[in-house]
């Protein structure tokens, strides 16, 4: 039994390895003063930072992303409360149904729904930067709905009822009495959409045109075609600090066990 | 049920939201359906007359027959290596007391976050003719020229398994942590040892876990385009990877029908699995 | 009390509530004057919280109307009904202090500031929580959280007050204290409260009326002293407190009001119009049950097993008329001392049995 636990044990440590071994070593790689990549690097230095935001089109992207990422989240927390309000205290099949059309983007392949959204957009003359937006809100909605939904299904309902048998209608219920209690769920759910849509790839891989294109798809291309400069290490150091600060603006805000224990 | 003013609120509330994603999700695909029905065509998007050729051309080309093989092949060996890596890890998370579960749990979120194209940067750095690999196998003397490990199947398994195990290890775990414990207790009481009670009742009982890990796996692998093209490059190309050559090429109809393939791909192996494992026969056990 | 020409506060005209299949209101129609303490008393599930909601509005009637003060409010949403509600799990706002959560209601109502401020004060002075505006509803024990949502609930001053079984989380010796006080505020306040319970004991305290409820119908509707001591059914016998029932003969019908029934060879004139000859089924309380011995008039009885209960002594009994149920009060006098398998008799005024419905 103890040769298995030791196995179980190696097997975690192995897998901890793989998982962030990647990350660990592009953000250090960022930090190099070399031109080529060097591993472990011989120093420290900020060079490629420097040059990061020296290049117009990689801060444009990282602006862009920034920008997108906010309004996104902002417009898929806009959905999701109504949404989320109507499945909570409601069952039946349109209830169902309903829940299902906000969780499928989490499900669907982004590709398919990038190249039907391409599509579209092309069919109807949709521009570039609200293309993104709308499709960002929908592949964001589903993390905005499951948070807020799971924070109103643990609100007390008969602090509602409360308030409308002291006279406050519907949606004067709905600002002062359920909106204060819920608002860390609402809030959590707006950084996961932020944290989703900084990251997304696949449907900018679409939607992004020249000199409208998205942070990582900015560090793909370089990626594809430019090969080796570090200046793609910083770029995706600066994604993940910007990962890091979204988390720790949750652990702020909500607390992040209390997120992973919904 | 509340007055019948506050019953039609509630649809009034669901509605804008619904009618949104109809929009902007639902409808589109169905446009994208539709335009998979149609041929080519130079000067507008696709040509007017209906015709199932796209789809009789992928199924009829012994290239695309291929590169699906190649999907299946490549999406199998992730599932299988997120199963057998992330099961014990799981297993250990699981028996975790609950405010180190919760640590854990974020821990594994972390990497999540970041975005694939990252996360697929640090595979190349490591495996790239330049890369931490080649150099450390160089410096201690075992190979003369640098190793080609990128740009093969096997990159894109190790890229993705790794990418997509912390979902695999969410997944079970939380299945895992929420079953009674009296389950196992029961069974040891019957006689069985601790294989067997792993066997017979914990694994059986995990099934929920293990099948929406799987599929969650499976439908990330699919739609993993920049990491496929990263890692596997020209000669690993996967169906997703046709899709994208389609739209560049301003083969739209071609590329929706590809998409549906694509899309069908999914939902026939997640039946697949859903059938095999029949986690439904398991819901509604445990705490 | 209250006037006879003025219209009732709360008045239910065959309302019917199903929820699917299930029927949790029956048809059920009542009137609460003003200034009453009414209370709905039952079993869990007999449709007393559903009668209540119906008054509220939460729940929509399938069939028949709600009034409240001549307005018919069917239809009409809770909030913009006369009314407030104390709730089982008080539903106190977390986010809100005291002060703000007493406050809630005035607001709705759009009452300036500075009489805002008054109003909150007293209402808390009412309910002995001056002092507390600025704490929080966690910072707060449970029966003080009890007592700010009654002074949330009257501050406003409601045609009618609902209660949920406010008084369910507390324990005993709160309970009571907290039964006295709000019988006292409600009577100072000369509000109509509609209060819904299963505590037997906390419906005689409380109610100026009860209504014994059971499968969505009322069975009884009367004072406490009425309910308890004439009940109508088996039922209502046998929920508000213990009761002996006891299968009896009419043996002489009609005289006047009153007929002779025989209970295993006793017989007592009891209130009644059945003819002479039919089965009745008669409901003696245990208090009312005296025991003499062998020989002397009464029901044969043998005692089976005494419990001794501190104030009283519950003797159980076995006779031809069925098992039996009496309550010795221990006054310390000698001729107390049953034991199990004397002979006895059992005998009991005449107003003390009550014949039942079939």
């Amino acid at each position: 039994m103890r040769g298995l636990a030791a196995l179980r044990t190696l097997v975690v440590v192995l897998a901890a390895l793989v998982i962030v071994a990647p990350i660990v070593i592009v953000v250090v790689t960022a930090f190099s003063p070399t031109d080529f990549f060097v591993f472990p690097p011989p120093s420290l230095s900020l060079r490629w930072f420097h040059e990061f935001f020296s290049l117009s089109e990689m801060r444009d992207a990282f602006s862009l992303s920034l920008e997108l990422a906010v309004m996104a989240s902002s417009a898929a927390v806009v959905l999701a409360i109504p949404a989320a309000l109507f499945v909570a205290r409601r069952s039946g099949p349109v209830v169902t149904a309903v829940q299902a059309l906000f969780l499928a983007p989490l499900v669907f392949p982004t590709i398919i729904l990038g190249l039907a959204l391409l599509l579209f957009y092309r069919t109807i003359h949709m521009p570039i930067l609200p293309g993104l937006l709308l499709a960002h809100s929908v592949v964001g909605a589903p993390y905005a709905f499951r948070t807020t939904l799971a924070g109103l299904q643990s609100f007390d309902p008969a602090l509602e009822e409360a308030g409308h048998s002291l006279g406050a209608g519907p949606l004067q219920t709905f600002f002062l009495v359920v909106l204060p209690l819920i608002w860390p769920s609402v809030l959590s759910g707006w950084l996961f959409a932020f944290i989703v849509s900084f990251g997304e790839l696949n449907t900018a891989l679409f939607l992004t045109g020249p000199g409208h294109t998205t942070l990582p798809i900015e560090i793909f291309s370089y990626l594809q075609f430019q090969g080796s400069q570090l200046v793609v290490a910083a770029a995706s150091a600066i994604q993940v600090a910007m990962i890091l600060i979204m988390v720790a603006a949750i652990e702020r805000a909500v607390g992040l066990r209390r997120l992973v224990r919904a | 049920m509340p007055a019948r003013s506050l019953q039609s609120l509630g649809w009034a509330l669901a509605l804008p939201p619904v009618l949104f994603l109809l929009a902007f999700f639902v409808g589109p695909l169905l446009y994208l359906l539709y335009v998979s029905f149609h041929g080519a065509s130079t000067s507008d998007l696709y040509n007017a007359e209906l015709t199932l050729a796209n789809y009789a051309a992928i199924a009829g080309d012994p290239f695309y027959l291929r590169v699906l093989l190649r999907t299946l092949e490549t999406a199998a060996a992730i599932m299988g290596l997120c199963l057998a890596v992330g099961y014990p890890v799981a297993m250990l998370v699981a028996k975790l007391p609950r405010r180190r579960r919760e640590i854990a749990s974020i821990l594994l979120l972390l990497p999540l976050m970041v975005s694939n194209v990252v996360r697929a940067y640090g595979w190349v750095a490591i495996l790239g003719r330049r890369g931490l690999v080649n150099i450390a196998l160089g410096k201690v003397g075992l190979i003369d020229a640098p190793l080609a490990l990128l740009y093969t199947p096997a990159a894109v398994v190790l890229g993705l398994a790794t990418i997509l195990l912390p979902y695999m290890v969410i997944s079970i775990a939380n299945t895992l942590a929420s079953l009674d414990r009296r389950y196992e207790e029961a069974a040891q009481a019957l006689g069985a040892g601790p294989i067997r009670t792993f066997l017979h009742v914990t694994l059986p009982l995990s099934s929920p876990g293990v099948a929406s890990g799987l599929l969650l796996v499976f439908l990330l692998t699919l739609s993993a385009y920049v990491t496929v093209t990263l890692l596997g490059g020209p000669p690993s190309k996967l169906l997703v990877s046709l899709v994208y050559d389609n739209v560049v090429s301003f083969q739209w109809p071609r590329a929706a029908a590809l998409a549906f393939v694509l899309l069908a791909v999914a939902l026939v192996v997640s039946a697949l699995i859903l059938a095999v494992l029949r986690p439904g026969r398991v819901r509604g056990r445990g705490r | 009390m209250a006037d006879a020409a003025e219209p009732p506060d709360v008045r239910l005209a065959r309302v019917s509530k199903s929820y699917g299949t299930v029927a949790a209101v029956r048809e059920l129609s009542l009137e609460i004057p003003r200034g009453v303490f009414f209370s709905l008393l039952g079993p869990s599930g007999c449709g007393k919280t559903t009668t209540l909601r119906l008054i509220a509005g939460f729940e929509h009637p399938d069939a028949g109307e709600v009034y409240i003060r001549r307005a018919r409010v069917t239809g009409v949403p809770p909030y913009r009904r006369d009314f407030s509600m104390v709730f089982q799990s008080y539903a106190l706002f977390p986010h809100l202090t005291v002060a703000e959560n007493v406050a809630f209601g005035l607001r709705m109502r759009r009452r300036p500031k500075g009489e805002r401020g008054r109003s909150i004060s007293e209402a808390l002075a009412l309910v002995k929580l001056a002092g507390f505006e600025a704490r929080y509803p966690r910072e707060l024990s449970g029966g003080q959280q009890q007592r700010v949502a009654l002074a949330r609930a009257i501050v406003v001053r409601p045609a009618v007050l609902l209660l949920d079984e406010p008084l369910g989380a507390l324990d005993k010796l709160l309970r009571e204290e907290m039964q006295v006080e709000l019988r006292h505020l409600q009577q100072e306040l000369g509000i109509t409260a509609v209060f819904v319970t299963h505590d037997q004991e906390e419906a005689l305290t409380l109610s100026d009326q009860i209504a014994v409820m059971r499968n969505g119908v009322i069975e009884q509707l009367g004072p406490p002293r009425a309910v308890y001591e004439r009940p109508e059914t088996e039922f209502v016998a046998s929920f508000l407190g213990a009761s002996n029932l006891l299968a009896g003969r009419v043996t002489d019908g009609s005289r006047g009001s009153k007929v002779v029934v025989e209970v295993a060879g006793y017989r007592s004139s009891v209130s009644g119009t059945n003819g002479a000859g039919e089965a009745v089924r008669v409901a003696v309380r245990p208090e009312r049950l005296r025991l003499g011995l062998a020989g002397e008039p009464g029901v044969a009885a043998t005692v089976r097993e005494i419990v001794y209960r501190g104030a009283a002594t519950h003797v159980y009994l076995e006779s031809a008329g069925g098992p039996l149920l009496a309550y010795l009060q221990n006054t310390g006098g000698a001729g107390q001392s049953v034991r199990p398998g004397d002979r006895v008799t059992c005998s009991w005024e005449d107003e003390a049995a009550v014949l039942l419905r079939a």
